[in-house]
């Protein structure tokens, strides 16, 4: 009785997990696509001061409160968020395309591009992140295009990585071996026979970059080397709510410090589903 | 896949603790109660002994130290040197008085001046101090000094033990500006290598102990010539604005400045004190066309250039609502970059006229667009204004301006920048800066054309009137005389820099600068602040008490 019970469970739950899953996903989605565009549209809003307003907190009409210029804290927390949310989408596109490319390679060339790739990658991860990130940042003058070139090409190398480990685990595999030994195209295998078994790494990959991405904006803003405070940015809000914390105006930094908690969340239980979903190994848990 | 999750976490527990923080800090000084009244016993001890302790701005630290020749008492923000001895003070209605010096006077030509000084003044190691030393003073300082302008000067010597007499290069009329900002060293003990961290001086004060980054503790000169200081020790603490805020509450600090920000807070124990600066706030106007200069960089703004754009945005701002709007009241309406001083211009006082500044813009051909934006020719009237990033009142002012100018109908973009790239950029928009010395020389700084250059030095502006009077003003040998004629430079009837003639710059507040002050002392009368909120407030703490 007992054990035909577990065995029912076990065959139901698949399918409502893969479907929970999948719900959480598009829900997941939903939400970061509604803050991304309201933070667009809010964008004029964001930086809309109005001093007959100033220091409220919390009240209808202004959610989140205003800060000392009379700027309403939602619309510069969502502005803030929708800016990350974008520069993460940049750095996982440019993050994609320089793994996928140098992933190719390491399978299409030899052992010496090979070591050359690995050289890059250990070159980019053997300085601190955020370092590299100000360092870069600054280089491009700071600002949008700053912080975006800034975190966008520093991020690639943890993709690029798992990547090559994959791709240098595939080339041993016997059924690469076979297709090479039966005259197939290197070109071919790469795209035919490694890409789909790296798929699922690199798709999961790519979704955890977007935390990260958008630790580091903020966080590099934070600390002075990014965003100009005009901008609607989180890093630039939560640094000036400092100033503000011993005068006791705590909804400057309460709000958008845990909405940036919740996309990054967000994010990253997206992640975790995504890769339960498209690995083979859990494809049937 | 743990460790992201460690990270979010992370980030989470520090916006949590934050926020608990700053909702917490209210109950953090009944929380405290036992600390609060053993900080109030130390100053009531404090009071009887005449001591107290000042929380200042950590920029206020001379980082080179208390050595006059590396910009202590002058340079950019000017103050009375405390340690040393100075030739001349200046007065609170900021005319000249004496401090060594007994007397002085200058050739008819203006390039010798002659000063004698007192015979009973000994510095704090007990040697005399001689015209040999005042000489060597001025001399060292013109050879190394970084951030005091000392090219006016020649050299100097001493005609005997009490006269020193100033060769100078060019006429310069304000030199007793210069030499009460001056702090005279001793030529025996004087090594620029030391001397910044353990100077020896002649004034009210010896400097006792310095810890870096830390604090100051000065002790009165029991030899002081002059009268003699009743504040027997004077601890300056070097805080941040929000600790200098917590360190009144928890009672550690007598007088502790502020800003406009925490004003509309209650400390237990403390009043807000605001004192009246010529410490203003004013955007340059570039007045010429935009072009590109020898050096590559954009001069010039074309909106700006326009005499008439310039005089209705000097027109159209409502000071006082901005000072309501960001200094919470605490400000005064500034006109010019020397409000008050004896060189000042009272026509430079303009008012607030919107209907004037719109009947100006359409007179300049700036019409009214359908989106409220004024255009001229298919080109909007835009402006981009710059401030320093890292400034909350500059911001908010120059976020107030960009609102008030969008009612003008002219359109405004903010950019915040630092100061490394904001010298080039204001060349050719509107930047705000903060200006304000006990010296008429900041006029010329301001409005003067540039050696090796067509404009003045930090925004294209050229006037040969403007620099004529100012020039005579410089080769004059009497301050009286000299005053009116820097007057005269600013508006002469016909022509100047006020709101009549080509205000070049518009000036918008003289921030007041505030400090919380625990009941019962008495702090001295102030003159009027210059630019810095520092060492200004202690420039006559000799003369403060405590009360009962």
């Amino acid at each position: 009785m007992n054990e035909e019970w577990n065995i029912g469970t076990r065959e139901a739950e698949p399918g409502n997990r893969r479907w929970r899953m999948g719900i959480f996903l598009v829900c997941a989605g939903l939400v970061l696509l509604a803050v991304m565009v309201s933070g667009i549209l809010l964008d004029g809003a964001a930086a809309e001061t109005d001093f007959s307003r100033k220091n409220l907190a919390p009240v209808t009409g202004h959610l989140f409160g205003t800060d000392w210029m009379g700027r309403d804290m939602l619309a510069r927390t969502l502005a803030g968020l929708s800016l990350s949310i974008r520069i993460g989408i940049l750095t996982a596109a440019v993050s994609a395309a320089v793994a996928l490319v140098l992933g190719t390679v390491s399978a299409v060339g030899g052992r010496k591009a090979d070591a050359v790739i690995s050289w890059c990658i250990d070159l980019v991860m053997g300085i601190p992140h955020i370092l590299l990130v100000m360092l870069i940042s600054l280089t491009f003058g700071k600002g949008v295009a700053g912080v975006t070139a800034g975190v966008a090409l520093s991020h690639w190398a943890s993709l690029a990585r798992v990547i090559r480990g994959e791709i240098l685990q595939l080339r041993q595999a016997p059924y690469i071996l076979t297709a090479q030994k039966l005259g197939v195209s290197r070109m071919r295998i790469a795209a035919r026979h490694m890409f789909p078994h790296v798929f699922p790494q690199f798709l999961t990959g790519l979704i955890l970059l977007f935390p990260h991405a958008i630790l580091h904006e903020s966080g590099v803003t934070f600390l002075g080397f990014g965003l100009a405070p005009e901008q609607p940015a989180i890093g630039v809000i939560l640094s000036e709510s400092m100033q503000y914390l011993t005068t006791g105006k705590w909804w400057l930094a309460l709000f958008p410090g845990l909405s940036l908690v919740l996309v990054v969340v967000l994010f990253a239980m997206a992640g975790e589903r995504v890769r339960k979903l498209t690995d083979p190994a859990s494809f049937h848990e | 896949m743990s460790r992201k999750y460690t990270a979010v976490l992370l980030s989470a527990a520090l916006a949590l603790s934050a926020a608990f923080a700053a909702s917490g800090c209210g109950r953090g000084s009944e929380g405290t109660g036992a600390a609060a009244r053993t900080s109030a016993q130390a100053a009531e001890q404090r009071a009887r002994s005449g001591e107290v302790v000042v929380a200042m701005d950590p920029n206020s630290e001379p980082a080179a130290g208390f050595d006059p020749a590396y910009g202590w008492g002058a340079g950019e923000h000017v103050h009375e040197p405390l340690i040393q001895s100075t030739l001349t003070v200046t007065n609170p209605d900021l005319t000249i008085g004496y401090d060594l010096a007994t007397d002085y006077s200058v050739s008819e030509d203006g390039l010798t001046w002659t000063v004698t000084i007192r015979d009973d003044v000994s510095f704090t190691d007990g040697e005399p101090l001689t015209a040999e030393d005042v000489a060597f003073t001025y001399n060292t300082v013109k050879a190394s000094s970084s951030v005091s302008d000392f090219t006016m000067l020649d050299y100097a010597e001493a005609a005997d033990d009490r006269t020193v007499v100033f060769h100078m290069n060019r006429p310069f009329s304000i030199w007793p500006y210069t030499m009460a900002v001056t702090g005279i060293v001793p030529e025996h003990a004087y090594d620029s290598a030391t001397y910044g961290a353990s100077p020896i001086g002649s004034g009210r004060y010896i400097l006792k102990q310095w810890d870096r980054g830390q604090q100051v503790i000065l002790e009165a000169n029991p030899d002081y010539y002059g009268g003699e200081p009743l504040m027997k020790k004077v601890t300056i603490l070097f805080m941040e604005e929000d600790a200098a805020f917590l360190a009144a509450q928890a009672g550690q600090v007598d007088l502790a400045y502020t800003s406009a920000t925490y004003s509309d807070q209650q400390i237990e124990g403390y009043s807000l004190a605001s004192y009246a600066t010529v410490d203003n706030r004013g955007f340059n106007l570039p007045a010429v066309p935009e072009q590109t200069d020898a050096q590559g960089r954009t001069v010039g703004n074309d909106l700006t250039a326009d005499v008439r754009v310039r005089r209705a945005i000097n027109m159209g701002i409502d000071r006082q609502e901005m000072i309501d709007h960001v200094l919470n009241g605490y400000g005064s309406p500034a006109y010019s970059v020397c409000d008050q001083m004896p060189w000042y211009s009272e026509a430079s006082e303009v008012e607030h006229d919107p209907e004037g500044a719109a009947a100006l813009l359409d007179e300049a051909g700036w019409k009214t667009g359908d989106d409220g934006v004024r255009e001229k020719d298919g080109v909007k009237a835009e402006l981009n204004l710059l401030y320093s990033a890292g400034d909350s009142v500059r911001q908010a002012l120059a976020a107030d301006f960009a609102d008030q100018l969008g009612d003008l109908g002219i359109s405004c973009t903010l950019e915040g920048m630092g100061w490394d790239t904001a010298y080039d950029r204001a060349l050719s928009d509107p930047l705000i800066w903060g200006w304000g010395a006990h010296t008429p020389m900041e006029l010329y700084n301001i409005y003067h054309t540039a050696a090796g250059s067509d404009w003045a030095l930090y925004s294209p502006y050229a006037s040969d009137a403007v620099d004529r009077y100012m020039d005579q003003a410089l080769a004059q040998n009497d301050l009286e005389t000299s005053y009116q004629l820097w007057r005269q430079a600013q508006w002469d009837g016909t022509e100047g820099v006020t709101w009549e003639g080509d205000i070049p710059w518009v000036w918008l507040v003289n921030i007041d600068h505030l400090y919380w002050v625990r009941d019962g002392l008495q702090v001295a009368e102030q003159k009027i602040h210059p630019h810095g909120h520092g060492w200004s407030v202690v420039n006559n703490v000799d003369q403060w008490t405590w009360k009962g």
